[in-house]
């Protein structure tokens, strides 16, 4: 048989498996149930509201607030400078480009860790890299950082010093349920982050 | 080598020892199948030899059809394999100014070498001609930037222009690579040439 013909018998039920098999356009898990049980064991997500508070009051820009709590929520109150995602649209299209990118570094809020701590999952399980979630939501932080107890005289000198920090945070941040009305018309949309996703994994080559 | 090196499965010096090694025997497959002679390759221009052509499209249908077939099994993320970015501009020029030194020297870049490993002189003149054209556009980079960096489109793929899937160009491309043989083989039955 002539080379040629031999190479199209071969070459052309290829080529029609492949235009017949529909694209795929499913979002693939990148880690097994067990790496993502064994990362979130680690509580490595989990980022405290004091750093984040100071990253806040450093004006951090690397630093990007997720809620991820439903529009009416975060139309009520939300951090300086977040941006709502809804769990329930974490995952669409427009969303991808801020979440996995390599450029900031996204923490997801709720109200307490729980919700936010289901979009880290969905997204680590994606593949998704720099998402974290903020230790206690919003109700350790009202109860924390905007309004710090002072400890008592018997507590070591970093509780004062967490203390004092607290304190200056909540007056930079805006105090208490002042924030609350402030805070709804106050925290500008952020830009979305340039999308640096697809490079970082590309290998450098050619012919 | 994509996905190994950008995924960190092997280190980057690992990565040029495999390069090594499959590019020996690169060349070494192009030595044995005759491409280190500039006559089968200026043949290409002429039509009395084709094989150039006929190389080198399958080895891209290959290519297209392992690396398609390989993705639908979900073996390789097809996101992770290196694409070369599109400048319109260079590559037109690019294209035609390494047409027109194949044709006028009869080799292409890795041929020269595989020519010039066995001894060929015309092939080290060649690969001279490379290293003084590298070194020159290196030397005078500022004076091409604006046409070299002109019209980038990113990595666009001709499917997606097409609005069609990737499989669908796949067996048009395969179509058309089988029509394209059917003409060469055409040619060099029409313009053969006795001894070259």
């Amino acid at each position: 048989m002539k080379p040629l013909k031999l190479l199209a018998i071969v070459i052309i039920p290829l080529g029609i498996i492949l235009a017949a098999v529909p694209a795929d356009k499913t979002k693939h898990f990148r880690l097994s149930a067990a790496e993502l049980l064994q990362e979130a064991g680690t509580g490595a997500q989990f980022i405290s509201p004091d750093v984040i508070a100071d990253m806040l009051v450093q004006k951090d820009p690397s630093l990007q607030l997720i809620d991820v709590r439903t529009p009416e929520e975060f139309e009520a109150f939300s951090l300086p400078g977040a941006i709502n995602i809804p769990l329930s649209n974490l995952l669409a299209d427009e969303n991808t480009d801020i979440l996995n990118q390599d450029a900031r570094m996204n923490v997801f809020y709720s109200n307490g860790s729980v919700t936010a701590n289901e979009a880290w999952m969905l997204t680590r399980q994606l593949g998704y890299k720099n998402n974290f979630v903020m230790e206690g939501g919003l109700n350790y932080w009202f109860g924390n950082i905007l309004s710090a107890q002072a400890p008592s005289q018997t507590n070591p000198n970093e509780e004062f010093a967490k203390y004092d920090f607290r304190k200056s945070a909540a007056a930079a941040l805006g105090g208490g349920s002042v924030v609350a009305t402030e805070g709804s018309s106050a925290a500008p949309k952020a830009a979305k982050p340039p999308v640096a996703s697809k490079a970082k994994k590309k290998a450098a080559g050619g012919c | 080598m994509g996905p190994l090196a950008p995924n960190g499965i092997i280190s980057e010096n690992t990565n040029f020892l495999l390069a090594f090694f499959i590019g020996i025997a690169f060349g070494w497959v192009l030595e044995s199948s005759g491409f280190s002679s500039s006559r089968k390759l200026a043949g290409q221009f002429y039509g009395y030899d084709t094989v150039v052509l006929k190389v080198f499209f399958t080895g891209a249908i290959t290519c297209m059809i392992g690396l398609l077939l390989m993705s639908l099994f979900g073996w390789i993320d097809l996101d992770l394999v290196y694409v070369n970015p599109t400048y319109l501009t260079s590559a037109i020029v690019g294209g035609v100014v390494m047409g027109a030194g194949f044709i006028m020297g009869g080799f292409c870049p890795g041929t020269s070498f595989t020519g010039a490993a066995i001894g060929k002189i015309d092939a080290m003149v060649f690969v001279g001609g490379l290293f003084i054209g590298i070194y020159g556009f290196a030397f005078t980079y500022p004076w091409w930037e604006k046409m070299y960096m002109a019209k980038y489109l990113g990595e666009p793929k001709i499917s997606q222009s097409l609005g069609m899937s990737d499989g669908l160009f796949g067996l048009l491309l395969i179509l058309v690579a089988l029509g394209m043989f059917v003409v060469a083989e055409w040619a060099e039955r029409k313009f053969p040439r006795e001894e070259y």
